[in-house]
């Protein structure tokens, strides 16, 4: 089918195996988590320094600047690195290289910065319960540099130069006015700076594309010439545009950019039309470039796959579909590749066929794909104060996570486990890992003579847990702007520069995500005690706490029992529902209306990251059967296996719940089996499904194809399924990575997909 | 009240017509297919399925089982069928999962809110609620009377049967029902009561009665190796002078059952061999040349 679409080559083999081993050796053990660790190949050494050299510059730089504001030391590292830093222009690939991509800056910055910050936190609030809340999986509180999403209007309209220039314009006009505060003096000083180093090191990168003598080496310099002057001409400009500042914020700045454009699709449209229109490049040459470009992203194995969106709705209320969405889609899907992770933001005026396609390709293996429902989006951020029109433009910022574009950057980002709250209602607050009283007394469980009572003390627990550590939040996220100043991004949005002000400084809305792992398991935990404690009277609050502290050894039949009850969520159980919609609405409701130490909005979210392999790991054997350590369940999903009555009850145990109250997010992961979409009617089940999800008001989607028998065959010959990959939660990885145990829990759920 | 006794209710069915659906499945069947995937279905009275393999020898059923058809002798279980009622209450105590009571006694107003449920899956994928068993129109009163509330709600129905009904038994669910999935086995007389046990006389005829009511058809064909592959064309050639057939399928047969009838204790008749691909293509397109459908 995609021979149909490209009868030309979109990458030579030769050109795919160079990029595969420009970030990493695939020929040599590689952990993707630290993915900045490795280099593919040696860079010209006369083009800079290595990492180590680079490294005692720095020391020796950043003695210098001890005394200095810490944006004047980190935009001095930063243009160091940029200046300093060894670079490529390869035959083999359209996009520059950039060799000192270690993040080398935080040893100066945010590793020292971050400590002190949280020393004054933990010394603000009194106490160190957020590490113990940290080390027992009860919660997790952090300052948050993963989930930026620059001005792609910007940058694609300015480039670097006009960045520079609009700083500079708003500088004369504010300085001019007189009232220019010491603090907006150092931003702008400091931002210029980082602007000068950058369009620096786009020079050298052009001077030294004009040494090569390669057929790509013409394409290249013309590009960075582009660059150099002003702002992106073409398609190719504007994809080099994208990739140098991700790599830059990401790998220099340290943050995170997790969107490649306003989707990608959109970005790029204004350049695809123009140069189709005026003959600049063909088609064919604009697929092999975004072909070039999407392989970077597959070839930096960055763990948690690299988002980018496409879809969604223009200001006009039309779709923001184009005929380049359709042509990524089959660029992506040509390619075979997982990483970048495509999020599609649908809403009624997506055209059916856009959807299909996507949806043939899910139904074909392609699992990096994720359908996040527009409506929902902007009732969420509506609800929070936004715009009609600012909602609809939202920008996708992590996994499913959503933002306003251009005037919202998170500030923190924490996890609270919905499990060791229940947990702390056996052991009368007293943590399992730690020892330590890290909940309340709610007395002697054995003494509670109703389900209520042992509900109210889970809800009392829980509320003790969420309050404790956002004390620890509010005083931490103070200091975020010291920790780690956000002046490239800052630069990019307009807002900022207007105000010559840092983005988590408040130049603009400064928000704090909070969120919730392990609902669905929670609510089986409290279905259990329900059940067989108060329903049935099949055991009693002590001895079912003895079953626990044992982590049910000797109590098999009462775990089976566990596993065995009724009330379970993701069965469409009315009373499990309404329990997940209680504990679901119970958690929002200590941050909705809420303002953080920046004076905005705290958003919750209804999602996992790898929290449910972490916190469960620390979390005890739980009353729903689950022993010791074992996973929780993840996102909005229920429990592994637990959805026993098909995909619509579960459908509607997830949309029981306003997911628009989790206003940053929520997914579902459904696992279905292959012969369910198979044939010709497969994909208008899954369209079916889909659109049921949305209308009832679900937020994210994601599909995993698999039966059992493949995973077990998988799991036995790794050698034959070294392309299969799995969604783990919010980004997929290889088969072949995942342990042993992570493999087994994922056979398990395909064990229980009812066909 | 009228009550029927039924083994299951489906919900996501996506291979028992058009879109999701939920289908229920009757319990009785006047035929005893050879191949039969459904064992569970050819009785109307109650059943227990007990899989061996599943049992833990917890104990659990030996204690509620009101006629000790259920004993642990020596830490291990043990399942008198003779002295069982199938009251169904192991099924529910049972803490491996190896008990299935199939034969539930059910009413319209039981069923009905259960099969809405799923109604906005249905209008949005073109689907609706299915009736199939064993053989749903044997408890015919029952599945008109149902059917009628569901077309009331302005749900879509399909009926899934072998056709050996009475024709006063299809003319009760007929004005309710939007399609009828049709299976033929067997255009062969001879063929057909090796293959089931019972003549298709009446089957072809009542398959000739609902195209000359302009009833939508889609006609189902189980292709079974050795037993019935020599009648596709006979049945295609049978099916090209219907007018409203919309549909046909080639289903290829499956020895899945094979545990059920273990589990309910019958005898199983199960063919051995199994279609291959190139079977199935041959049977799909004899039936396209034929009849220009499929």
């Amino acid at each position: 089918m995609q021979e149909r679409f490209f009868n030309y080559e979109l990458i030579s083999d030769t050109d795919r195996s160079f990029i595969e081993n420009k970030y990493h050796r695939q020929d040599m053990p590689f952990d993707g988590k630290q993915r900045m660790k490795y280099h593919g190949y040696d860079y010209d050494e006369s083009t800079g320094l290595l990492d180590t050299e680079i490294m005692l510059g720095l020391d020796e730089l950043a003695k210098k600047l001890e005394n200095e504001h810490h944006y004047t030391i980190k935009s001095e590292l930063f243009s160091y690195i940029l200046d300093n830093t060894r670079i490529d222009i390869n035959e083999h690939d359209y996009f520059i290289g950039i060799y000192t991509w270690d993040r080398v800056i935080d040893k100066h910055t945010i590793d020292p910065w971050q400590k002190e910050a949280y020393a004054k936190a933990t010394l603000a609030v009194g106490n160190s319960k957020r590490n113990d809340f940290s080390k027992s999986g009860t919660a997790w509180a952090l300052l948050d540099f993963d989930h930026t999403v620059p001005d792609w209007e910007s940058l694609s309209t300015l480039g670097f130069v006009g960045i520079l220039e609009r700083l500079e314009n708003s500088y004369t006009a504010i300085k001019s006015s007189g009232a220019i505060t010491e603090k907006q003096e150092l931003f702008y000083k400091c931002a210029k700076r980082e602007y000068e180093a950058l369009i620096k090191f786009v020079k050298r990168l052009y001077a030294y594309s004009l040494t090569k003598s390669h057929p790509k080496a013409a394409i290249v310099s013309e590009s960075l010439k582009h660059l150099c002057e002003g702002a992106p001409q073409t398609t190719y400009d504007m994809l080099q545009l994208i990739y140098i500042y991700f790599m830059v914020s990401e790998s220099v700045e340290h943050y995170q950019v997790r969107s490649l454009g306003y989707g990608l699709d959109n970005t790029l449209y204004p350049f695809y039309k123009s140069d189709i229109e005026n003959r600049r490049f063909s088609k064919e040459e604009i697929s092999r470039f975004i072909a070039y470009f999407m392989m970077q992203f597959s070839a930096m194995g960055n763990y948690w796959g690299q988002p980018f969106y496409l879809g969604g709705t223009n200001p006009d209320g039309s779709t923001a579909v184009n005929e380049l969405s359709y042509l990524i889609l089959d660029i992506y899907d040509k390619l075979g590749i997982y990483n970048p992770k495509i999020q599609i933001k649908v809403c009624k005026s997506t055209p059916k066929d856009f959807v299909f396609k996507a949806l043939k390709m899910i139904i074909g293996g392609s699992t990096s794909i994720v359908f996040c429902n527009e409506d929902i989006i902007v009732k969420a951020l509506m609800r929070n104060g936004a715009t009609y029109d600012d909602a609809t433009l939202a920008v996708v910022k992590g996994c499913y996570e959503y933002a306003l574009r251009a005037k919202s950057i998170g500030i923190s980002f924490n996890t609270f486990n919905a499990l060791k709250p229940l947990c702390f209602v056996f052991s009368d607050g007293y943590d399992n890992v730690t020892g330590k009283l890290l909940g309340i007394h709610t007395g002697d469980v054995s003494e509670f003579d109703s389900f209520e009572k042992f509900y109210h003390a889970y809800l009392a627990q829980f509320d003790y847990v969420i309050n404790e550590n956002m004390k620890w939040i509010y005083e931490a996220e103070k200091y975020i702007n010291d920790v780690n100043p956000s002046l490239l991004y800052a630069a990019t949005i307009p807002a900022c520069t207007e105000q010559l002000r840092d983005a988590n400084d408040g130049g603009i809305i400064n928000v704090s995500d909070m969120l919730l792992n392990g609902l669905g398991t929670a609510v089986d935990a409290l279905m259990a005690v329900y059940e067989l404690v108060f329903e049935k009277g099949v055991t009693t609050l002590q001895e079912l706490k003895n079953a626990l502290d044992n982590n049910w050894e000797g109590f098999e039949k009462l775990r089976l029992r566990a596993l065995a009850c009724k009330h379970k969520y993701g069965r469409g159980d009315k009373l499990s529902d309404y329990y997940a919609c209680a504990i679901h609405n119970f958690f929002a409701s200590h941050f909705i209306g809420k303002k953080n130490s920046h004076g905005d909005n705290i958003e919750y979210e209804l999602h996992s990251a790898l929290a449910f392999l972490k916190q469960g790991k620390s979390t005890p054997a739980t009353p729903d059967g689950r022993y010791n350590g074992d996973e929780v369940s993840k996102n909005a999903s229920p429990t592994i296996g637990m959805d026993t009555n098909g995909l619509t009850a579960l459908i509607r145990s997830v949309t029981s719940m306003d997911l628009s109250v989790s206003d940053s997010g929520a997914c579902l992961d459904c696992m279905i089996h292959p012969s369910t979409v198979q044939g010709e009617g497969g994909a208008d089940i899954l369209y079916g499904v889909l659109n049921t999800y949305l209308s009832l008001g679900g937020a994210s989607i994601h599909f995993n194809i698999f039966n059992s028998e493949m995973l077990k065959d998988a799991q036995a010959n790794p050698d034959r399924y070294k392309n299969l990959q799995v969604r783990v939660c919010g980004w997929n990885v290889l088969w072949n990575n995942l342990s042993k145990k992570e493999q087994d829990a994922y056979i398990l759920r395909a064990e229980k997909i009812i066909e | 009240m009228k009550k029927a006794v039924i083994n299951d209710i489906k919900r996501f069915a996506v291979h028992d017509g058009d879109g999701i659906r939920t289908t229920v499945f009757f319990k009785g069947c006047p035929l005893k297919c050879l191949w039969c995937h459904n064992p569970e279905g050819i009785t109307v009275k109650p059943e227990i399925a007990y899989y061996e393999h599943k049992c833990i020898d917890c104990g659990e059923c030996a204690y509620v089982c009101p006629t000790r058809a259920h004993i642990v002798k020596f830490g291990k279980h043990d399942f008198d069928r003779e002295a069982c009622i199938a009251c169904g209450r192991c099924t529910e105590s049972c803490l491996g999962g190896a008990l299935t009571f199939y034969g539930k006694k059910t009413t319209v107003e039981e069923l009905l809110p259960q099969l809405l449920e799923d109604r906005d899956f249905y209008e949005s994928s073109g689907g609706g609620v299915t009736l199939s068993g064993g053989e749903c129109l044997m408890q015919a009163d029952f599945c008109a009377e149902l059917l009628k509330e569901l077309k009331k709600a302005g749900i879509h129905t399909a009926v899934d049967t072998c056709g050996f009904v009475s024709k006063e038994s299809l003319r009760k669910v007929i004005p309710y029902t939007d399609v009828f999935l049709y299976d033929l086995k067997a255009y062969d007389e001879d063929v057909h009561i090796r293959c089931t046990g019972q003549s298709n006389k009446i089957i072809l005829e009542n398959l000739l009665y609902l195209d000359s009511l302009g009833k939508n058809i889609e006609i189902r064909i189980p292709y079974v190796p050795e037993y019935n592959s020599d009648q596709i064309e006979k049945i295609a050639i049978f099916l090209s002078e219907l007018k409203h057939i919309t549909k046909i399928r080639i289903l290829p047969y499956h020895n899945y059952a094979g545990s059920k009838y273990a589990a309910l204790n019958i005898p199983s008749t199960l063919p051995d061999r199994l279609p291959t691909d190139e079977e199935i293509q041959k049977a799909v397109d004899t039936v396209k040349n034929i009849t220009c459908l499929s």
